[in-house]
């Protein structure tokens, strides 16, 4: 086998990856077609499969090197044609953010999803500006912008949890046995552990390269906590020991 | 130490210091949960015992009222029946004899009638709407004043508990209108519109001012009772213009 296909495949954190992955895809698939068709179980599978496309596309440009050095010439970047970070932030920065934004949209009550439908069009908008304007260019790091969105999520699953401690619908139930509460936990453990390594991510590539590297594993390792809560809430009609039913406030 | 070796403790410090907010919010919000669950199960508890302390006491009235009820027919009716079977008996007629016996099997008939009453079963039988009825009745019987009935459904569909508290705001609420309205006629009517169910109890006596705080205790008690079950209390009221009592009913 290629030795740069070993190198960018055979890594212990995709081959984790793609096995929740394919559990996702097993216990979806189990799910019965009214289950399928509820955001509580697609959301989650469309983020867990997106996920698990995005880290094996990165696999991919640090396998084909000509395939990541064209694209990168498309988007002008012809100084570092091995940077992926054009894909970095068009999936994790823009299209996760957002569904991460949908999914905690979900589980927050109803008269505080306004405040998500804003920060959705908010982030987007602002996105837009800062990549077209040419200040975050779409191959090169883009710290604003990950701030905005990981700010905007801290505030969204501050709003989840206010709901938490005050609607009498969750206040009957036990917060240890809700994928809810599993989900915005490690949501906010994400964007709040890799915030910093984010936003001093051009620093650290120039004056330490590894411990930005160190600081990156965190990164993987949430990744890999946040894809395995996803995927126990999509096996989690065949767990029913494990979870409590979720409160609903008539979601939508 | 330089200016980059810093920089990365800095972010080191700065991210574990992220972490240890964060961990610190989430171990916090899942005590607060504890605790408002730990406060909201005692206000439930106490919710649920206050109800049971309405429920046992409107059993009490409505028993006390039956017994006073059973006390005033037994005078009133069984006891007359009874002494006028013993003078048909008394008397060598057989004519006199067979209506004795005809007033007998009355009272029996009557007293059969009044064991019904004795317990509570009975609210488990009747409509809402039959036992508005038989007040009604009882009330027009008294020659106090004309009283009618308009409905445009049947409540039969009410839990023992609920039925009990109502049939207790409303017999409180028509004795009220005849103890302190003096009407010539008293109206109720149920309505049903929609999810909304009503049932309102119309009287055109001497009215007061609603506007004005009561100093007793009987409004808030038939309000009180009301939600208990679910329910809402309204009273609307004028001097000289009669009084009108909406009784809003749970879904």
């Amino acid at each position: 086998m290629d030795s740069r296909f070993v190198a960018a495949f055979l890594t212990e954190y995709l081959i984790i990856v793609d096995l929740i992955g394919l559990s996702g895809i097993f216990f979806f698939f189990r799910l019965s077609n009214d289950q399928r068709v509820q955001m509580y179980f697609w959301l989650p599978f469309m983020i867990l499969i997106f996920t698990v496309f995005c880290e094996n596309m990165v696999a991919y440009t640090l396998y084909d090197h000509e395939f990541n050095k064209t694209i990168n010439a498309y988007l002008g970047n012809t100084e570092f044609p091995r940077y992926n970070l054009w894909l970095h932030n068009i999936t994790n920065l823009l299209v996760l953010t957002s569904l991460y934004f949908f999914l905690i949209r979900y589980w927050i009550e109803p008269s505080k999803k306004k405040y998500m439908n804003w920060m959705i069009i908010g982030f987007l908008i602002s996105n837009q500006i800062l990549q077209f304007s040419g200040i975050e260019p779409i191959f090169w790091f883009q710290p604003i912008i990950f701030s905005i969105g990981a700010n905007m999520i801290l505030v969204g699953s501050g709003l989840y949890f206010v709901g938490f401690m005050t609607n009498d619908l969750y206040l009957n139930s036990n917060p240890l046995r809700l994928i809810s509460f599993w989900q915005m936990t490690f949501i906010l453990f994400t964007y709040s552990l890799t915030y910093i390594n984010f936003v001093a991510m051009p620093f650290l590539v120039t004056h330490n390269y590894e411990l930005g590297r160190s600081m990156f594993q965190i990164n993987l390792i949430m990744s890999v906590f946040n894809l395995a809560i996803l995927l126990l809430t999509i096996a989690s009609p065949k767990l029913p020991k494990l979870f409590e039913k979720e409160p609903s406030y008539g979601f939508s | 130490m330089d200016l980059v070796e810093s920089q990365v403790y800095i972010i080191i410090f700065s991210t574990l210091f992220l972490g240890g907010i964060m961990s610190t919010f989430v171990i916090s919000m899942v005590f607060i949960h504890r605790q408002r669950q730990a406060q909201n199960l005692q206000k439930m508890d106490q919710v649920k015992s206050e109800h049971e302390k309405t429920l046992l006491n409107i059993e009490n009235e409505i028993q006390q009222e039956t017994l006073t009820h059973i006390g005033r027919e037994l005078h009133d009716n069984i006891g007359q029946l009874l002494s006028l079977a013993k003078l048909n008996f008394g008397s060598i007629k057989p004519e006199k004899i067979a209506e004795g016996r005809d007033i007998l099997g009355q009272a029996i008939q009557e007293v059969r009638g009044l064991s019904k009453q004795l317990n509570l079963d009975w609210v488990e039988s009747i409509s809402i709407n039959e036992f508005i009825e038989q007040q009604l009745e009882r009330i027009q019987n008294t020659g106090f004043c004309e009283t009618s009935l308009d409905a445009n459904f049947e409540l039969i569909d009410l839990p023992k508990d609920r039925k009990l508290v109502l049939i207790r705001v409303i017999q409180e609420s028509l004795n009220n209108a005849l103890k302190h309205a003096s009407p010539e006629n008293i109206l109720i009517r149920m309505r049903e519109n929609g999810e909304i169910r009503q049932i309102l109890i119309q009287d055109d006596g001497k009215g007061f001012d609603s506007s004005q705080k009561s100093n007793g205790s009987g409004m808030f008690n038939l309000k009180k009772r009301m939600e208990t079950i679910g329910g809402e209390f309204n009273l609307t009221s004028s001097v000289g213009k009669g009084t009108e009592i909406t009784l809003t009913l749970p879904n």
